[in-house]
């Protein structure tokens, strides 16, 4: 039944990368942040995620990170650190989260994988499987009280922690602008309905991204 | 509602972020193979079932995702701590030598 030219068609992948909130076409509507919306929100979409997994008691672990990303690895409980290629999010006793630009993220694996050889460890890039939402404006603590159950006020700066957001999990950040929230990808369309939801009160608006990463 | 102090995370939240995983420390037959089903049986659905003060262990399902053990008191529900693993197991057998 096939022909030549029908196989040749056939063959030609062409993938598209895209953000899994695509569908609310959030890029054409945003809009600079002003006083009329208690709430603004938008995905910084298509990052850059590297899980780093590692003993924090072995030595040579540490030190290995530490010298190949020019940080100080965050070992306490629920701290987060901004540094030159993005941020490094604490998740667990042996896990952590990097996020960066995505065009860094080969690099940046590379150079933790070259780093880390022969100590018992593993780095893999997990960009396919996270976003981000940020999360700004007067209401947007009401509206995160609505979503968490995370008790806001022990939140600040420098601090990631890992809750739950209506039915599902999530880690959440608090920036100089407002909150940040990481989950994963598979959660995205929940996690943008909910919010949008429990915004209705206060008014919702899509905020412009400023080479936010 | 507990709020429960996770070790691993060193902050007190709310249940709803982890779950239950039932009595800590029971101790899996060594060689299930050759164990009597009697004896398997037991391991898999004889708890302890006491009231007042109950080993258990939770994992923080929604945060760091790590299992740690809990002191609980099933009959008024009050928490007498939270612990690692490593930790509570030596908690465990000072109480069970003291019994």
């Amino acid at each position: 039944m096939f022909n030549s030219s029908q196989s040749n068609q056939t063959s030609q992948f062409k993938p598209v990368m895209q953000s899994p909130l695509h569908p609310f076409g959030l890029a054409a509507k945003q809009e600079k942040v002003n006083g009329t919306k208690g709430v603004w929100a938008n995905e910084v979409p298509l990052l850059g995620y590297i899980s780093l997994r590692g003993n924090v008691q072995n030595a040579a672990f540490i030190n290995a990170v530490n010298s190949a990303l020019g940080i100080s690895l965050p070992t306490q409980p629920c701290s987060m650190l901004d540094s030159s290629f993005g941020s490094i999010l604490w998740l667990s006793t042996d896990e952590w989260l990097l996020i960066c630009p995505r065009e860094q993220r080969a690099t940046l694996q590379k150079l933790l994988e070259t780093a880390l050889q022969g100590i018992h460890s593993q780095v893999f890039d997990n960009s396919g499987g996270f976003t981000s939402v940020i999360l700004q404006g007067k209401n947007a603590s009401d509206v995160l009280h609505h979503c968490t159950v995370y008790d806001l006020s022990a939140l600040q700066a420098g601090k990631v922690v890992g809750t739950t957001f209506g039915k599902v999990s999530l880690f959440l950040q608090q920036d100089k602008n407002g909150y940040r929230l990481v989950f994963r990808r598979s959660f995205a369309d929940y996690i943008w309905r909910y919010l949008e939801r429990s915004a209705l009160p206060y008014g919702f608006g899509i905020a412009q991204l400023n080479d936010e990463r | 509602m507990f709020v429960i102090r996770c070790p691993h995370c060193c902050e007190v939240r709310e249940e709803e972020e982890f779950s239950y995983s039932g009595e800590a420390f029971v101790a899996r037959p060594s060689a299930p193979e050759i164990e009597s089903d009697e004896n398997w049986g037991d391991y898999l659905f004889m708890k302890r079932n006491v009231k007042g003060w109950h080993w258990e262990m939770w994992g923080h399902s929604s945060g760091c995702r790590k299992f740690f053990v809990v002191k609980r008191n099933t009959a008024n529900h009050s928490i007498g701590g939270a612990w690692s693993l490593t930790e509570a197991r030596k908690e465990y057998d000072a109480e069970e030598a003291n019994a």
